[in-house]
């Protein structure tokens, strides 16, 4: 290689040690492709991924694949510049929230042309693909499946000698919180206040039949829907089944100011794949059940991919990335080393073959799907542009509500006229 | 600007020798102090400046290639944005709130750090310790346990009968949270104004206590008006920073700018519009805007600052 | 050091009591979070968040050994990662903002008025709109994976932040003792090198100071321009703990951010000494 000192390797050597470490990400020789895989998430998925790509490069000399993490806040921004830059890594774990962003605007490659020869997911059900389509087009590879998921703290409900929350409808469910605060002398809350949070708010719509949004990308929600919700959270709040807007607030959209981790409320809204990292900060044990029902049949629950698979639009290795994230979903050794900790896998074979080998927690989640599959609905199509910032929106005004600055009525009166300003101008 | 020495009356030996030799040697040796920073500016700052510029003319979404839209951007930030309003209310309390306060606590420990006490390397470490952890998770968690309802702040309050709200998660007093967590983090300009301290000469003092001045009539008189210059920094480069603050809510409110909008810095506002909405050409526009803003404010400072700041030259 | 300070400053024995009481109130406000990071990084992690006592039920080393561990790289190569950058960028700073600085408060030159506007403009735009340019142009250059993109920069003064700094404390530096060194036929570089850097060791151990723990702390910089986790800088290596949306290991966390603030407190240590250097001590006067 020193026949090769170019202007880039110069400036390197100027660095000393420095560059030294820098010179091993220059293209090695004797290898056919060189992927850059890109992936959210904390050191457990990081070990299992790098593990995988162990796995991978051994069976597949040819292949080298360099791994990059980072934690979901850091990932969007630094995913966003790099795109913008043209120079996105070739494998990107996507997000349900973003495909539909990504692939509109082009930086994503459609996958159907793959389907059948290096992308062998014929054993995916209609639900798992279709979740991963933007407009008709493949977009991503379910990686596993999630779904909404009340996670609840057993030993509250045991103490306050109430029944736990399982499969109830709302009423049922504020009348059960209100009790376990009761029975807590109102220092603990029954549930956490989910006015704010979007997939309940999702989930409760499609138990009345209605949507967040229209196939043709149209609010799918009317006034009266949103008022109803705040309503119902209002009363919820004044019987003291959830918190007051001020202990609420404290809550910022993560697991670990849920007050469910925090020791202040018994009930966290949130989904079945993240089961596991409330549970490692809580020391009660944990349960998992689905939200609470409407007077319908219909559950509101869908399946969803809590994350896929994608290929970046420009990679110049797209076939072979393809190929290693088939290694994840459908070759059993690729898939046993994931297991399940980016959810449940879609494809049957594999699922079964994970859950052989899983801990309790593991099981508890994969049981729950198991237990909600039967009882979804289909799959919402992908959200408009704009959903990203109408679900910030929501949970402005639901603050709004609860802390008595607009009324439920006026809260619904807004959140329908800011949601058509937002799609309108998106 | 104020950015050149006063002419002096009469021109010094050596300088009208220099002159002699000719402007040009004298410029470029000048310039070659300056190299290194032109350098940098032209081939590193100005080209990204100047792009960020223009983007602010188009409809970038990143991803896309941008289109230009003339002055849309600006247009519907002035007559059609109520968070650009709002944000810059929020910006605008906070750093009215902030600066004046973390300046003269700042001020204030730099003096009794300047006295000789034992203990003080110590002292200025343990004191500089909040600014070293910036934007630690453990900032977010401390202020949760100081500001929320149940927090130190109300177990103090409570000795005096006061039942204070939830500071923290309250919309009405959320940024206050955010300003004293900036005065928190007076490090930076306590440094700065010890090293100013420290080059003020003591023979000046020893020169005062001959003259039997007390020690308000030191500080006055002596080490107020030799500390200006470093006053004038830290009282500008605050006030830019609290300009385009954007970490203390990003941590605290982890990127919300809740409660109800109640700490949505102009930067977050940014932030959210360029990389969470994808409208980085509006993003850019409403950086742009800032930028105005903090000039004009800057170029005040730079017009009055020769009524109040002395310098040795 | 006590001694002589108190005869000269004149503070009496109660007097000192008060001001020490005074400190330490202050200072155990100060020092809260970090004994709340040291007390977490020895807690299991189901007590971090629910249990907010600063002194464990259970005591465990675990974190510092899961947490060194690291990703496929050890934490260590995380450590000599950000020195490198640091240690380059004090360099890179102090050299190129000194001269710049000096050139600001010292020389004649047309379009001074003008650079130095636009060198303080550059303190006024929000990085988060240049940041994709500035992408673009590393790209371009092909510096992206590498640490240049953070290193260079320091090298060629961009950050204006220290220039102004530099530039406030040289101008009061008195203008006599640049005179007596001119008369004496010194030019504008021995000046620089033999009057006011020695006249301000207070100023460029600040400026030292700042640059590495800033350098030491980004993360911006290092998430945007560094790719491979064997580049990652201590800053990148603590966000792969932790992701707020599964499972995240805090306990470890905190034991890599409780080690990652030696190296800081050391350097700020050693060079502490020298802000308190100065006029007063080199014994020069106007």
């Amino acid at each position: 290689m020193t026949h090769d000192l170019n202007r880039r390797t110069l400036l390197k050597a100027a660095l000393g040690s420095a560059g030294l470490s820098a010179l091993g990400s220059l293209p090695a020789f004797a290898q056919d492709a060189r992927i850059r895989l890109y992936w959210w998430g904390s050191k457990e998925r990081s070990d299992r991924t790098l593990k995988a790509v162990a796995l991978y490069q051994e069976r597949n000399p040819s292949v080298k694949i360099d791994g990059e993490t980072l934690a979901w806040g850091d990932y969007w921004p630094r995913l966003a510049t790099q795109a913008a830059g043209r120079n996105a890594p070739d494998l990107i774990q996507m997000d349900y929230r973003y495909v539909a962003e990504y692939a509109r605007r082009g930086a994503l490659l459609p996958l159907d042309e793959f389907l059948g020869k290096s992308l062998t997911i014929s054993d995916f059900d209609k639900a798992s693909l279709d979740s991963c389509k933007v407009d008709g087009k493949l977009y991503g590879i379910n990686i596993g499946n999630n779904s909404n998921a009340l996670i609840y703290n057993k030993a509250a409900f045991q103490k306050a000698g109430v029944p736990e929350p399982i499969d109830v409808t709302w009423d049922k469910f504020f009348e059960l919180a209100a009790a376990v605060t009761k029975a807590h002398n109102g220092e603990y809350y029954g549930t956490s206040d989910g006015s704010s949070e979007e997939t309940a708010f999702e989930n409760w719509l499609r138990q009345r039949g209605k949507a967040l949004y229209t196939e043709d990308g149209k609010l799918g929600l009317t006034e009266q829907d949103a008022t109803d919700w705040f309503a119902m959270w209002a009363k919820a709040r004044e019987a003291k089944a959830c918190p007051p807007a001020d202990l609420q607030a404290l809550d910022k959209n993560n697991i670990e100011t849920n007050l469910l981790t925090q020791g202040r409320a018994a009930c966290a809204f949130n989904h079945s794949n993240q089961y596991v990292g409330y549970q490692v900060l809580n020391k009660n044990p944990l349960g998992v059940t689905m939200y609470p029902q409407g007077a319908g049949p219909n559950p509101g629950h869908y399946l969803k991919p809590s994350m896929m698979w994608s290929i970046y639009a420009r990679s110049k290795v797209a076939e072979q990335a393809v190929k290693f994230a088939n290694f994840t979903v459908e070759d059993v050794d690729g898939a046993k080393v994931l297991g399940v900790e980016r959810g449940v896998p879609a494809s049957p074979k594999i699922r079964d073959a994970v859950s052989a080998e899983l801990d309790d927690m593991g099981k508890l989640v994969v049981g729950f799907i198991a237990h909600v599959t039967p009882k979804v609905g289909p799959i919402p199509p992908a959200p408009p542009k704009g959903a990203g910032e109408i679900q910030t929106m929501q949970r402005r005004i639901a603050e709004q509500v609860s802390f008595a600055r607009l009324s439920p009525a006026d809260g619904g009166k807004q959140y329908v006229s800011e949601a058509q300003a937002i799609l309108s101008r998106a | 600007m104020t950015t050149t020495a006063q002419i002096p009356l009469t021109i010094s030996e050596p300088e009208k020798r220099s002159k002699r030799r000719g402007g040009w040697s004298r410029t470029l040796v000048s310039y070659s102090f300056l190299a290194p920073w032109l350098i940098g500016f032209l081939g590193l700052t100005l080209g990204p400046t100047l792009a960020s510029l223009y983007l602010s003319f188009t409809n970038f979404d990143l991803l896309q290639d941008p289109q230009f839209i003339g002055l849309a951007n600006y247009q519907r930030i002035v007559t059609n944005d109520v968070k650009f309003w709002h944000s810059m209310q929020v910006t605008f309390t906070y750093v009215i709130l902030a600066v004046p306060l973390k300046l003269a606590f700042a001020l204030g420990l730099a003096m009794v750090l300047n006295r000789g006490i034992a203990g003080l390397p110590l002292y200025r470490a343990l004191f500089y310790l909040p600014s070293l952890l910036g934007a630690s998770v453990a900032i977010a968690v401390l202020w949760r346990q100081l500001f929320a309802k149940d927090g130190l702040a109300n177990v103090a309050l409570g000795f005096f009968g006061i039942q204070g709200p939830s500071w923290i998660s309250d919309p009405n007093y959320s940024l206050y949270t955010l300003v004293l967590l900036s005065v928190w983090q007076f490090g930076s300009p306590m440094i700065i104004f010890l090293a100013g301290l420290r080059q003020i000469p003591p023979d000046v003092y020893e020169a005062a206590n001959i003259d039997g001045a007390n020690k308000v009539q030191q500080f006055f008189k002596i080490t107020l008006p030799l500390l200006t210059p470093v006053v004038f920094f830290n009282g500008i480069v605050q006030t830019i920073d609290a300009f385009k603050a954007f970490t203390p809510a990003f941590i605290i409110s982890e990127g919300t700018g809740g409660p109800i909008d109640s700490t949505l810095f102009y930067t977050l506002y940014l932030y959210q519009e360029g990389f969470a909405y994808f409208r980085m050409g509006y993003a850019s526009a409403l950086a742009w805007i800032l930028l105005i803003i903090i000039a004009c404010f800057t170029a005040f400072s730079f017009l009055t600052s020769r009524y109040w700041v002395h310098y040795n030259d | 050091m006590t001694d002589a300070a108190a005869t000269t400053q004149n503070v009496g024995g109660a007097r000192s009591l008060l001001y020490h009481v005074i400190l330490c109130g202050v200072s155990l406000v100060m020092l809260y979070p970090l004994l709340w990071m040291l007390a977490s990084s020895f807690k299991p992690d189901d007590e971090i968040f629910g249990n907010a006592s600063l002194w464990p039920d259970s005591f465990t080393l675990d974190a510092y050994i899961r947490g060194w561990s690291g990703l496929t790289v050890s934490f260590g190569t995380f450590f000599w990662n950000s020195l490198v950058i640091a240690v380059l960028s004090v360099i890179g700073n102090v050299i190129s903002c000194s001269l710049a600085a000096y050139a600001f408060a010292r020389l004649k030159f047309p379009l001074k008025n003008f650079w130095f506007a636009l060198m303080l403009g550059t303190l006024m735009l929000p990085y988060h709109v240049t940041l994709i340019p500035q992408y673009v142009l590393f790209l371009n250059l092909d510096w992206v994976n590498t640490f240049l993109p953070l290193v260079v920069p320091k090298f060629l003064a961009a950050d204006a932040f220290f220039i102004f700094l530099l530039y406030q404390f040289f101008r009061g530096i008195p203008r006599e003792l640049d005179e007596a060194a001119i008369i004496d036929g010194a030019g504008p570089w021995r000046i620089f090198w033999s009057v006011m850097l020695p006249l301000s060791v207070p100023a460029l151990a600040t400026a030292a100071i700042f640059t590495f723990i800033w350098t030491w702390d980004d993360f911006f910089g290092p998430l945007i321009y560094l790719n491979d986790a064997s580049q990652y800088t201590v800053q990148l290596g603590l966000r792969t703990f932790v992701d707020s949306t599964g499972k995240s290991d805090w306990s470890a966390l905190f034991a890599m951010s409780v080690v990652a603030l030696i190296p800081v407190l050391l350097f700020f240590g050693v060079f502490q000494r020298l802000l308190i250097e100065g006029i007063a001590t080199t014994g020069l006067k106007g």
